[in-house]
């Protein structure tokens, strides 16, 4: 349950062609975004890292597979992130924390509605237990 | 290349939890083409480990490290600072690797953060298969370059079981016979006849039923 007052801390790892920042986007959260010039380039260690810095939700926004410029960087993209997810049980962090969307950076309303998913999520499963937020 | 998978994050955990700073040695060779123990690997299992004991609440510092391989004293030196510096060090080479640091690092306990499997080959991209049983005694030649012992789920030697269909091995459809595989490969180089040559049951004391084994090169010995 977030307290009144707490403003998640979410991270969110964009392919370039697959999100661009809008006015209010990021309304009732602390943002923290990282651009990635494929989405390939999403490993576990940067996803990992991210929760380590104090992201309560780390979101990796890639284009649809069928669309990705370089051919196999979204299907390469969502096997990682599944692989964390499942990495991210096991610590105890609940892999729910993790999520991958196939986006356009057109996509206005469907991302504002993923973040605001994010944070109803983040609502029930807690922030981030493996990080002081008073510190 | 010897191939191997890490092991779960809680028995990694378990394994490293009764100290306070650990050493994640990975290895640059075998388990880092499998992506079990290389420097990516280690990495990744510094992290989960830092995000699990803080959530436990409890202090474990993490120090990291990979060397080209870890069967090797040249290369095993190089970690013999930060083995001086943790408590333990938990080793994600292959059980070689891990035996030759606990020979190396007499005060060091040695922790194992990998299960060793086999001894194989990278099939495809992240597909690795099983190939030679290290017998001690090669025998590939009659057998067109491919291993019964290893490969035929019942370890013939003079040809098929009843259970290969089409290609298959009984014990599962995605398994090849290993025989259907000689026995083409056999035709192709024209040497099918030498399957009529009856093999002798293997003899077995030069693999691992004989005690460990020693390799002996005197001449690289001074
Ligand atoms: S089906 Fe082929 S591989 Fe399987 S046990 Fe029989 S001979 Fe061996």
């Amino acid at each position: 349950m977030i307290q009144a007052g707490q403003q998640p801390k979410i991270t969110v790892f964009h392919c370039l062609n697959s999100f661009r920042e809008t006015p209010q986007l990021f309304e009732g959260c602390q943002a923290n975004i990282v651009k990635m010039a494929c989405s390939s380039m999403t490993q576990d260690i940067y996803l990992l890292k991210a929760f380590e810095a104090g992201a309560d939700a780390v979101i990796v926004l890639v284009c649809p597979e069928q669309a990705c410029r370089y051919a196999e960087g979204s299907i390469r993209a969502k096997k990682r992130v599944t692989r964390v997810k499942a990495l991210l049980d096991e610590i105890g962090l609940d892999g729910e924390r993790l999520s991958l969307f196939n986006t356009m950076a057109e996509e206005s309303v469907a991302l504002r509605h993923i973040i605001q998913t994010t944070l109803v999520k983040l609502d029930t499963i807690g922030l981030n237990p493996a990080f002081n937020h008073y510190n | 290349m010897i191939t191997g998978s890490q092991k779960p994050l809680k028995e990694i955990a378990t394994l490293v939890e009764p100290y306070e700073r650990i050493l994640i040695l990975g290895c640059g060779t075998c388990v880092k083409t499998c992506f079990a123990g290389g420097e990516d690997e280690v990495a990744v299992l510094a992290s989960a480990l830092r995000l699990y004991f803080k959530k436990n609440y409890k202090m474990v510092a993490i120090d990291e490290l990979t060397i080209e391989r870890q069967c090797e004293n040249e290369f095993i030196q190089e970690a013999s600072f930060k083995a001086g510096q943790n408590d333990a060090i938990l080793s994600l080479a292959c059980g070689a690797g891990v035996q030759a640091l606990a020979k190396r690092f007499a005060k060091s306990p040695v922790l194992p953060g990998v299960n060793t499997t086999f001894i194989g080959i990278q099939e495809s991209p992240g597909i690795f298969t099983e190939e030679c049983s290290g017998c001690g005694n090669c025998g590939l030649a009659v057998f067109g370059g491919i291993c019964p012992l290893t490969r035929c789920s019942k370890k013939l030697l003079n040809g098929p079981c009843g259970g290969s269909c089409r290609g298959k091995c009984e014990i599962d459809a995605d398994t090849d016979c290993a025989w259907q595989l000689i026995i083409d490969r056999m035709t192709l180089l024209g040497q099918l006849d030498n399957l009529a040559t009856y093999i002798p049951p293997k003899n077995w004391s030069t693999s691992l039923s004989g005690g460990p084994r020693k390799l002996i090169r005197e001449d690289h010995i001074i």
